[in-house]
């Protein structure tokens, strides 16, 4: 095809260099330097083998972010995939007309702000004296409800969990319409002469053609939680008590606030793996149900 | 020929003008000045102070950057490993500061006070930045933490200003009762709790014992008044207002100032944001009273928490006397007085205001400090990180109720004990 066979690869070497001085070589600098004790002021480094990963594993902060992590990638996968699903394949169906356009756009104009700024937003509308939930919920209430629900351990990550479930939710829906607009249409007009429900086109005929973009959805989704930072930085700081903390937000805060950055740097690799891990994992199950 | 002759006129030209600006780039000094105030009127009054500087000095360039003050502690430890570091950085004096001092990446200003810089100020204001005996920096601005209190709900509940601990409980129990907020108090970021930390830790166990403990390589809190400092606090929790941790101070403050809350502990570096944004039915109904003593304890009742910012020099400057030289404007009579007049800021130096050229709560906040024989600095600048990473967590379980005293303070001796043996 190329007159030079040498072409295609000077084609291919810019971008491979590229991420190999910016993504690989600095992922092993980091698996090395989680083996020492340092910081970013002060220079030299102390050896410490094994030890900050032994720390790491023996420190409760550690576990509870796990656990928050894995919330959301729940949550998530029931929510932003899972609703998102439902609304795609309600969408797309013949129930709706010209209406489907407007809230195509309304379910997704959440996920177009920035993180930040919804953080902020939410933030306030959490807010125990100010915020706007506690209004709406003391329409119904006798006396003022003032609930802090950042600031209380059982419902702060709950809470800003689902601000990612309303800010995202729509984001997925639309990669799911984009799959089902593809499906032919022969397929649902044999399934109608079948005798399908509305219902039983969704199961048999939506569902397996739009796997592969469910299982990429799904892979981002828990990627994307574990990879967390910026919702809860943004509105709790991990705090109250570093009950919302996630890996993130634990790596940023022992890297920059408490002066450990080969403590953070081996977190990285534990987030590194799991993500790497999870991905594999999810790419082998959905392999195997065949294509 | 011609157009020969122009383009080596054009070329001749550029050379000229490349030569003439080299010159002039040879004799400008560029200082990096990285300071914590994006807010007005502090970021005009920076802005101001350092074109005047420059105005003053042709051959010196001021390149200033600014950072608020949460990204600015995580800033500063990252570009200080650089080599864009500031020359001239602002600081908060204690751990915070000596830490970078043992890395190397502070200027020793000793010699340079000792030769007359000293004379000119406050010695007490210039001791937090004394570390083993040097000193490293220079003071901007005093601080010291009051409670700040509502005169007016405070006659209404028929109380006074306590003058030990007993009666500041009687009193907190008194404004509970009359419907309001006791104290005012947001602690979403924990530096807000090490500040009570701070004072009381000070008036229950003696002063050389706390210094000793917040030296990393030694300390190890096995003094018995620091689980009474953690007591008292507790017994100050039920009066704050609900979700303390959720609330940030500045949020908090607003009860404060609209007649929800009775008091709040407040740096008196905040009575410029009362005199400037209160509404005036508070403005003119408040006073100031200090951390209320408390009986039978072994520390300095006399001590109160108030550290002063300032700025410092890295060690790695290119330009050492420059910077010298433009850290003792910033920090001299000159930018004093402005900074008086500006900010209702008081900085270090001897007699650079007098009464009645600001107004009196300011300058009698600031006579406070200048008689206090002794100051302490607050809990957080003087831990290490390590151990302020476990203890502002806990302080703020305390402050929940969802941790006991002994609880919190077993925590942050385990905590002091993993850093001892980092030295």
């Amino acid at each position: 095809m190329y007159k030079n066979k040498i072409t295609p690869y000077l084609f291919i070497i810019p971008a491979l260099v590229f991420i190999f001085i910016f993504v690989y070589i600095p992922i092993i600098e980091n698996f090395y330097f989680s083996f020492f004790r340092m910081n970013s002021y002060a220079p030299g480094r102390t050896f410490l083998g094994l030890d900050n990963y032994k720390d790491i594993f023996q420190n409760d902060i550690f576990y509870t972010a796990i656990i928050n992590n894995t919330w959301y990638a729940v949550i998530s996968l029931i929510f932003q995939v899972g609703l998102g699903l439902v609304l795609a394949i309600t969408l797309e169906s013949k129930l709706l007309g010209k209406e489907r356009k407007f809230f195509r756009t309304i379910y997704f104009l959440p996920s177009v702000i920035a993180i930040a700024a919804v953080g902020l937003m939410f933030y306030y509308i959490y807010n125990p004296n100010l915020g706007l939930l506690n209004a709406v919920i003391s329409l119904f209430t006798e006396n003022e409800f003032k609930y802090a629900w950042l600031g209380r351990p059982n419902t702060a990550i709950f809470a800003v969990i689902a601000m990612s479930q309303w800010q995202f939710t729509g984001y997925i829906m639309i990669l799911l319409i984009v799959s089902i607009q593809k499906i032919p249409e022969e397929l649902y007009e044999v399934a109608e002469i079948d005798g399908a429900s509305s219902f039983q086109k969704a199961i048999y005929v939506t569902i397996p053609q739009i796997k592969q973009m469910i299982l990429v959805t799904s892979v981002i989704t828990v990627i994307g939680a574990f990879k967390l930072f910026t919702e809860i930085f943004v509105t709790t700081r991990g705090g109250p008590y570093d009950t919302t903390q996630v890996l993130g937000t634990f790596m940023y805060k022992t890297a920059f606030f408490y002066d450990k950055m080969g403590y953070a740097a081996a977190i990285a690799v534990i987030i590194f793996i799991i993500t790497f891990t999870t991905s594999i994992i999810q790419i082998r199950l959905a392999n195997r149900g065949g294509d | 020929m011609s157009r020969k002759l122009v383009t080596l006129s054009i070329v001749l030209a550029m050379l000229l003008v490349m030569s003439f600006s080299l010159t002039i780039g040879a004799q400008e000094v560029t200082l990096k000045f990285l300071h914590r105030w994006t807010q007005e009127p502090d970021s005009t009054f920076f802005e101001e102070v350092v074109a005047n500087y420059e105005e003053q000095n042709p051959n010196i360039n001021i390149d200033m950057e600014v950072v608020s003050n949460d990204p600015f502690k995580e800033k500063i430890k990252i570009i200080l490993g650089t080599e864009n570091a500031p020359d001239v950085f602002f600081t908060w004096p204690g751990e915070f500061t000596n830490r970078f001092i043992r890395a190397g990446q502070v200027m020793d200003l000793t010699s340079y006070m000792e030769d007359g810089w000293g004379d000119t100020l406050i010695d007490s204001v210039v001791e937090p930045f004394r570390y083993e005996g040097k000193v490293y920096g220079a003071p901007y601005r005093l601080d010291a933490k009051v409670f700040v209190y509502n005169t007016k709900i405070f006659e209404e509940v028929g109380v006074e200003e306590p003058e030990t601990f007993d009666e500041f409980l009687t009193v907190l129990e008194k404004i509970d009762n009359a419907g309001y907020i006791p104290i005012a108090f947001g602690n979403m970021f924990p530096w807000a709790v090490s500040h009570y930390m701070g004072q009381l830790n000070a008036y229950c166990v003696p002063y050389d014992v706390y210094m000793e403990d917040l030296d990393p390589a030694v300390g190890d809190f096995a003094h018995p008044g620091y689980l009474m400092a953690l007591e008292k606090y507790e017994q100050l929790t039920p009066y704050f207002n609900a979700s303390s941790n959720a609330i940030r101070h500045d949020e908090a403050r607003i009860s404060l100032f609209n007649g929800e809350a009775a008091m709040m502990y407040l740096e008196i570096i905040e009575i410029p944001t009362i005199e400037q944004q209160a509404p005036e039915e508070f403005r003119n109904n408040y006073d100031v009273f200090v951390m209320p003593k408390i009986e039978g304890a072994e520390g300095d009742q006399s001590a109160l928490i108030g550290y002063p910012e300032g700025f410092v020099i890295s060690a790695n400057t290119e330009h050492p006397e420059e910077a010298v030289a433009f850290l003792k404007y910033l920090t001299g009579k000159e930018v004093g007085q402005k900074e008086a007049q500006d900010l209702l800021f008081v900085n270090g130096v001897k007699n650079v205001v007098s009464k009645g050229e600001i107004p009196d709560s300011v300058y009698n906040t600031t006579q406070l400090v200048l008689e206090t024989e002794r100051l302490v600095n607050w809990f957080d600048s003087s831990l290490h990180a390590e151990i302020w990473s476990v203890a502002g967590s806990e302080l703020q379980k305390l402050t929940d109720g969802v941790a006991t005293p002994e609880e919190v303070l077993e925590e942050i001796r385990a905590a002091a004990e993993d850093v001892r043996a980092q030295f």
